[in-house]
């Protein structure tokens, strides 16, 4: 065995992100990880890597390793040759690095591994998502490693990146070595791996070398799927509470849709194909080059930051809680009131006790912390009850219009679940939610309608709950019929 | 009240308490007076120079608009108390102005904290030389109007109170208010705060705007203290300012901290120096242990913060 | 217009070497000649040297205040011993280790390097004070020819000297490694650079160039001041951000502090051709700092607007 790992824990604050996992990968074999956000693969790879240390059990990994990491490891200011030559690059006479050659010794690489567009002199801040992507992945091939980690590497490539990926997987497999892989792709999976370990909630619950789709999904999430989402089929929209025309902002094109109050609107669609400029754009945090939106049927004041879109009865819950939503060191009251401090003040003076009564009772109410003080810090809650608190600060607004940004990312089973129950109760009070999700299955599962974005614009519209993320797969990929 | 409050106020108490046992007038009233209002000049620049750093900002034009201060007061209020009331509106006013214009470099023109305060100083700095003429001008050698060095005499001088009162305004605009909130939500998570509503731009200029006005205080209560004003006044609270901030438990990435632990820790550094000149410590020495003094207190703080 | 915020430095030594041109040739009727040019040769080499080794710190995401402190003790020490070559040896040496020591506190001790340096600072003055408790000293005379001869550009060639030496660093795997703590340090030790390493490295060079340039300075003043390093504090600071050197780390060339180093000192001489009152010289460089910094923020902003 190349690389074992038994009885595995690691915690970041108060979130356990690997529970005694255990892990063992031999030399020729393409093992793949799967599970759910959050079931802790990433933390497994970075474990045995060796870029964190585990709290308890033991690791071993034999021979030369490389790392693809799924935030990228690529500097920002260095050039592309700079980064893929970090480690050896190119030396002149008195071992001074020749920096003229820096650029066609990366060239050299570059096309060795069949990687083409990417300009070995410009900043790695410059590229594409997907160039990042490849020159991480060329950096981690040159190495020409005995154990190779890829977590999520095909997240931001196109269908021909995959394969170029996946012919050097097969070509470092066949050669001995052993690839170890994440994806959220199960038709990868499916495609490249010789055995697949499955994790849950931060540890391993099997590893196989057959496993069909329903089977994993079930070892995933450790339920069937289709029982899960809340039935919205009573719920029947109302009047307009929003309106975008002609919107235009960042990767976003043209975009025009009505929300009405108690529906669930999805936005679906690939990776990456504007859903979160309009997200931010809807919200205030993003310039809107073009169109506008009108919240609430009649024109309200012009939205140009967060703060107006609140006051318009707008609100977003972004998907990543420790960048966009909470305040870790602060309180669970501080983090919770943020959104609505105005309201339960008097001449900017907070209202104490009104605050204290409000956020313990939407706190109840959501069952954040288990009855766990509000005055505790919100990075000692567990990464469900983290997002339930950013939710539980969104509901104080009493907005009409909430905008959920892929929610439910990195967060357990149990807290999706009461999620899903509270989106839909939200539309039953008569609000209009915008929903997306990297899971398509949610937004299949949970929505009256669906948007499919392609390249910023609305290339289709899928009436009635959908039901099948395929479908919604299918209207993203297929080329739009005017085109 | 958090564990590094509490460390900066058990430090102030055994610096304090050492001197006491050191130096046998120490303990008396007179003795500890002395020290509160040396550190009260501390304490009215570590207030400005907390604020920002709450929001993870610098002001490092504290010392020239401090002395700009200084010398408005001295040449506006020309030593006639009747004009005293003009002369500190004028001071008062001129620090908030440069507070405000160091805000809004910061906050909309995007220019970095440590460049927009340091070209401040700088400005503040050469204006205030060249306009006084090196402090030569007709009107520069007036003493402080009466009432304001009055604020020194006493049991319990008035200075004193002004600081009660100058701590009990950041403390409760901290804790109590909804702009307290916004400050720390800022300090914590800039791009959160902004998602969640938070007039980040404002809230960063007003703190600045602040910041600059409690330079002015110090700059008006030194005048009182020494009863003239003159130039390089400011210099020392540079450093003494951000050091005071740290000691204090105030965390420099922002977003952690409050006025009590400041409090403490500007007396922990007056009285460090206080006791080690009461101990006849040379200057090179007072200036080598109170590095040393400030680098065992961050090292104190840095093992508690790996055990978040 | 990436390229320009790169530049920055290059750029505004360009025009104030223009604008010192053009009023100096008004002012005095015939163009500057070479004594002018050794002049400004030779006060400005100090300010060269702390630059740049305050750049290699920034460009990690540092920052050095404690060059201050480096400098006023080997200014005392130089001064002290008369700058026999021995001791010039011992005291770059001595330096360098005084940067070390902010270097490991930093690397092994995780302190922000702000507080560090601002602790050491003191120490480092403190023990200037010791060495030299009074201004004074000397320097031998074949040592002055050698640095700063007022007749002999011999500067030049230490100019020279030193941008060889960060050509050298450019090209050495240590000269990436620093970009790359800069740039990311998280992703930078993921890719296995020894971070900590690195930045007790950048420490230690900044130190030695502190040391250096207390040398030149001694040389250049032919006396000493244990507070001699005082301003270097904020004009390497300044000299780094007028050289195009981001704050954040990872951007910017060492040679952009140089350029900046020198355009700093020539605004000085413009302003003193132009006939204006010294005493002013703050405001205008204060000024001078901002609008650089602003220019170049302006410039990314047209790049970011033109990309997008």
């Amino acid at each position: 065995m190349t690389v074992v790992a038994t009885g595995v824990g690691r915690a970041f604050g108060g979130v356990q992100a690997l529970r005694d996992a255990s892990f063992a990968a031999r030399p020729g074999e393409i093992h793949a990880l799967a599970g759910e956000n959050g079931a802790g693969k990433s933390t497994l790879i970075k474990v045995l890597c060796g870029a964190i240390r585990a709290d308890t059990g033991t690791v071993t990994v034999e021979g030369r390793i490389a790392t693809a990491f799924q935030e990228l490891s690529l500097l920002p200011d260095l050039t592309v040759a700079e980064n893929l030559l970090l480690a050896a690059p190119p030396r002149g006479r008195l071992g001074l690095v020749r920096r003229g050659r820096l650029a066609d010794e990366a060239a050299l690489v570059l096309s060795r591994y069949g990687a083409t567009g990417v300009d070995p002199r410009s900043p790695a801040r410059d590229l594409a998502v997907s160039q990042k992507q490849v020159v991480e992945l060329v950096r981690v091939l040159a190495m020409e490693p005995d154990v190779v980690f890829l977590d999520e590497p095909t997240a931001a490539l196109a269908e021909r990146e995959v394969d170029w990926l996946a012919g050097h997987m097969r070509r470092l497999r066949d050669a001995g070595a052993c690839v170890i892989f994440t994806s959220h792709r199960w038709r990868e999976i499916e495609r490249l791996a010789d055995r697949v370990t499955v994790f849950r909630n931060g540890t391993d619950v099997a590893t196989r070398e057959r496993l069909t789709e329903e089977e994993a999904i079930t070892l995933m999430t450790g339920r069937t799927l289709g029982a899960t989402y809340p039935d919205i089929s009573g719920i029947v929209p109302g009047e307009n509470a929003l309106t975008v025309s002609g919107l235009t902002s960042g990767r976003l094109r043209e975009v025009s849709f009505e929300l009405r109050r108690g529906e669930i609107l999805g936005v679906g669609g690939l990776a990456g194909q504007g859903q979160r400029d309009l997200f931010l754009t809807l919200f205030g945090a993003g310039k809107p080059t073009a169109g506008g939106l009108s919240a609430g049927g009649s024109r309200a004041r012009a939205v140009r930051q967060p703060r107006d879109a609140i006051r318009a009865g707008i609100a977003y819950v972004p998907e990543d809680r420790k960048a966009e939503g909470l305040l870790l060191h602060l309180s669970i009251r501080d983090n919770v009131a943020l959104a609505t401090l105005a309201r339960r003040s008097r001449a900017g003076f907070i209202r104490q006790r009104a605050e204290k009564a409000a956020v313990s009772g939407i706190a109840a109410k959501l069952d954040i912390g288990a009855g766990r003080s509000t005055a505790q810090a919100a990075g000692t809650l567990s990464g469900g009850n983290q997002q339930k608190a950013v939710m539980a600060r969104w509901l104080l607004t009493d907005a009409d219009v909430f905008l959920l940004y892929d929610v439910t990312r990195g967060v357990d089973a149990a807290t999706k679940h009461d999620i899903y129950h509270l989106i839909a109760d939200l539309a039953r009070d008569g609000k209009a939610i915008l929903f997306y999700s990297s899971e398509t299955e949610e937004i299949a599962g949970l929505c009256h309608r669906v948007l499919v974005l392609r390249e910023g614009r609305i290339v289709s519209e899928l009436r009635g709950p959908v039901g099948d993320a395929e479908t919604i797969v299918a209207a993203s990929i297929r080329e739009p019929a005017d085109a | 009240m958090n564990r590094r409050v509490a460390y900066a106020v058990a430090v102030a108490a055994v610096v304090l308490i050492l001197g006491a046992v050191l130096s046998p007038g120490f303990a008396s009233w007179p003795g500890l007076r002395a020290v509160l209002i040396v550190a009260s000049f501390t304490g009215f620049v570590a207030a400005g120079q907390m604020l920002v750093v709450l929001v993870g900002g610098i002001d490092l034009s504290i010392p020239w608009v401090l002395n700009a201060a200084a010398i408005v007061l001295t040449t506006t209020g020309l030593g006639l108390a009747d004009r005293l009331p003009l002369a500190l509106a004028l001071a008062v006013g001129a620090g908030l102005l440069a507070g405000l214009v160091n805000g809004l470099g910061v906050a909309w023109l995007g220019v970095p904290a440590v460049v927009m305060t340091l070209g401040m100083n700088g400005v503040l700095q050469g204006l205030t030389l060249g306009v006084s003429q090196g402090l030569t001008c007709g009107d520069c050698g007036h003493y402080a109007p009466q009432p304001l060095r009055d604020l020194f005499a006493g049991t319990v001088p008035a200075a004193l109170l002004v600081w009660l009162g100058a701590a009990l305004f950041v403390t409760v605009l901290l804790t109590l208010t909804t702009f307290g909130r916004r400050v720390y939500a800022t300090g914590a998570n800039p791009r959160a705060a902004y998602l969640s509503g938070v007039g980040v731009k404002g809230v960063t200029v007003a703190l600045y705007t602040l910041s600059g006005g409690f330079a002015a205080l110090a700059g008006i209560m030194l005048v009182g203290y020494g009863g003239q004003a003159s130039l390089g006044l400011g210099d020392p609270y540079l450093f003494e300012s951000i050091a005071a901030v740290v000691v204090g438990g105030v965390s420099i990435l922002g977003g952690r901290g409050d006025y009590l632990g400041v409090v403490a820790g500007s007396l922990t550094l007056v009285a460090v120096t206080t006791v080690l000149r009461a101990q006849q410590v040379p200057e090179y020495g007072r200036l080598m242990i109170y590095g040393l003094v400030i680098l065992a207190i961050l090292f104190a703080y840095g093992r508690e913060r790996a055990h978040d | 217009m990436r390229d320009l915020q790169d530049r920055l430095g290059y750029l505004v030594l360009a025009a104030t070497a223009l604008a010192y041109f053009a009023v100096y040739t008004t002012s005095l009727g015939r163009p500057p000649g070479s004594f002018d040019y050794l002049a400004i040769l030779n006060t400005t080499m100090p300010l060269v040297l702390v630059a740049l080794g305050q750049s290699l710190v920034v460009l990690t995401g540092g920052i050095d205040l404690s060059v201050g402190g480096v400098v006023s003790l080997c200014v005392a020490i130089t001064a002290a011993t008369g700058g026999a070559p021995g001791w010039i040896v011992a005291v770059v040496l001595l330096g360098a280790l005084c940067g070390l020591v902010n270097g490991l506190v930093v690397a092994y001790g995780r302190i922000a390097p702000i507080l560090t340096t601002l602790a050491t600072l003191s120490v480092y003055t403190g023990a200037a004070l010791w060495v030299l408790p009074v201004p004074g000293g000397s320097i031998v005379p074949e040592v002055r020819a050698v640095l700063s001869n007022p007749n002999v550009p011999t500067g030049l060639g230490w100019l020279a000297l030193a941008v060889a030496g960060w050509w050298v660093l450019r090209r050495t795997r240590f000269g990436l490694r620093v970009y790359a703590v800069g740039s990311d340090e998280t992703a930078a030790r993921a890719v296995g650079v020894p971070v900590e390493r690195v930045k007790a490295t950048v420490y230690a060079l900044s130190g030695l160039c502190s040391a250096a340039a207390a040398v030149f300075y001694v040389a250049t003043t032919t006396a000493g001041d244990a507070n001699a390093g005082a301003p270097f504090i904020l004009t390497s600071i300044a000299s780094v951000v007028v050289g195009g050197v981001a704050f954040t780390g990872g951007r910017g060339s060492a040679m952009g502090a140089v350029a900046g180093a020198v355009a700093l000192t020539l605004v000085i001489d413009v302003l003193f051709f132009a006939g204006i009152d010294p005493l002013y010289q703050s405001l205008f460089q204060g000024l001078f700092l901002v609008v650089a910094v602003l220019l170049g923020t302006g410039a990314a902003l047209l790049a970011r607007r033109r990309a997008a």
